[in-house]
């Protein structure tokens, strides 16, 4: 019994992180877009435009559920919580503190990444049950995008694991703790750069943030794969972006940044959620602000520059990191002698 | 540099979100005008408070939109008296003209830019009613143009 009430307290808990969170990045990316397009963003609805998100928030529940008669109902019906069901479920391995975490699992890394790729699938979906070209279009584009991505984003985190020698998050971040040569804070983004930016820069598609939100398209197909979809299952799926671009800041932040840690000082128990979370939000303000800053890229050129640079520059330093880490050892200890 | 262009264009973002934005809030700030904006058209009047339009007539020809219209009948004197003033403002296109072609300077381009309405018939406007035209020479002697 207590354990059924544990698991469904920290579920509880998960959904509630994932609602509050989404409310404060679709106020954060207003703001923030707008200050980096030099407007003031929302300001009308309460006290600095703070309760503009809760005002969306009932009209979108408020909203008549509506489905196109000649859509596909089924799949309709049940590809928004495809989209939110798999982000929901990826804040299972986050790692907020020395033993704050949802579940400690073995290959938590390769979860949340076998999660998020179910998010393409929902797209796909949408896209093909709305019957609409737009739709379709989005539909199509993600599929052909998005999986794509997700070849550059798995090897781009086979960096960290390969230097903490495991796929838990919990001893990814561990193995963070310390210094090099008592003063280079021991993360791996140090060491890992080429393979941070590659990171980076798929996140980015995987999550369908504006450089490449092919899918969406807001000037060209009127947000592509959600154009049928309003209410309720559109907040679903709107729900699920914001919570993506959170999963892939955080496991950014657990793999390339130390997670929960401060650099040089240890870092205290009732802190670490606090660190974590700020790093995180870091990590979004630079994903927002890519988003002000960039246009959108034409499809052919994504998918080129996908296969043609991010997948062989992943590849070729995952071998060449396996080398380095492999024989550096041997080397230095050859020198010694 | 491969890629310096990019970094550029996250610079300049970051350049404007540290500066204040530009916005001007509307209903509360307003801009000043610059003194040529082109508005609603509007009568003017001299000193006495009489209206300087002498029914010449000349706006309503020249108006290409024909947003214009002057009503005339004769007074007792002999003179001409405007019973109607009509001026359409949703048709017009705050082109000009009329004020350019008017040679006593009787008519004018205002600042007066909030012209939605509640209802239609408000935007057609009444300018002047029932009052008697300005003499040509009269108008000649106060001309401020």
């Amino acid at each position: 019994m207590t354990t059924a009430l544990a698991i469904l307290a920290r579920f509880g808990a998960m959904l509630g992180l994932l609602l509050v969170n989404g409310v404060m990045l679709i106020y954060m990316l207003r703001k923030v877009l707008g200050r980096l397009h030099i407007r003031i963003g929302p300001n009308r609805v309460g006290p600095w435009g703070l309760l503009q998100t809760t005002n969306d928030v009932i009209k979108l529940l408020t909203k008549e559920d509506l489905r196109p008669d000649s859509a596909d109902a089924w799949l309709f019906n049940i590809a928004p919580f495809l989209i939110f069901v798999p982000s929901f479920m990826a804040y299972l391995p986050l790692v907020f503190g020395p033993s704050l975490t949802v579940t400690s699992l073995d290959t938590g890394v390769l979860l949340v990444f076998a999660l998020t790729a179910l998010v393409p699938l929902g797209v796909v979906m949408a896209g093909w049950a709305s019957n609409s070209k737009w739709s379709l279009l989005g539909g199509m584009r993600a599929a052909g995008l998005q999986i794509a991505y997700e070849v550059p984003l798995l090897l781009s985190a086979l960096g960290p694991v390969m230097m903490a020698g495991s796929l838990n998050p919990v001893a990814i971040v561990a193995a963070q703790s310390g210094t090099w040569f008592g003063f280079i804070p021991r993360w791996f983004v140090l060491p890992q750069v080429i393979a941070f930016v590659v990171y980076a820069i798929s996140s980015q598609a995987e999550t369908q943030q504006t450089p490449f939100d092919m899918s969406e398209a807001e000037s060209e197909l009127i947000t592509g794969f959600a154009n049928e979809y309003g209410g309720m299952r559109f907040s679903f799926m709107y729900l699920a972006e914001f919570s993506n671009m959170f999963i892939v800041s955080a496991i950014g932040t657990m793999l390339f940044f130390g997670g929960w840690q401060l650099p040089w000082v240890a870092t205290p128990a009732w802190l670490a959620p606090i660190v974590f979370i700020a790093k995180t939000y870091v990590g979004i303000f630079v994903m927002m602000w890519a988003r002000g800053s960039l246009p959108r890229f034409r499809v052919d050129q994504m998918l080129s520059f996908c296969w043609k640079r991010l997948i062989p520059i992943s590849l070729g330093w995952v071998v060449l990191w396996a080398c380095i880490q492999r024989l550096a050892p041997v080397v230095i200890a050859a020198v010694v002698r | 540099m491969w890629g310096s262009g990019i970094i550029k264009g996250f610079a300049i973002t970051m350049r404007n979100m540290l500066r204040t934005p530009i916005t001007v809030q509307y209903p509360e700030q307003r801009l000043e005008l610059p003194e040529r904006a082109r508005w609603a058209v509007a009568p003017r009047y001299d000193e006495a408070g009489l209206p300087k339009c002498t029914a010449c007539l000349i706006c309503v020809k020249e108006c290409p939109d024909h947003v214009l219209s002057i009503e005339v009948s004769k007074n007792a004197e002999g003179g001409k008296h405007i019973d109607r003033y009509v001026y359409e403002v949703g048709a017009c296109m705050m082109c000009g003209l009329c004020v350019e072609a008017c040679p006593f300077s009787a008519i004018e381009m205002s600042h007066e830019y909030e012209l939605a309405t509640r209802d239609h018939g408000d935007l057609v406007r009444v300018l002047l009613s029932d009052v008697d035209a300005a003499s040509p020479r009269r108008a000649k002697g106060g001309d401020d143009a």
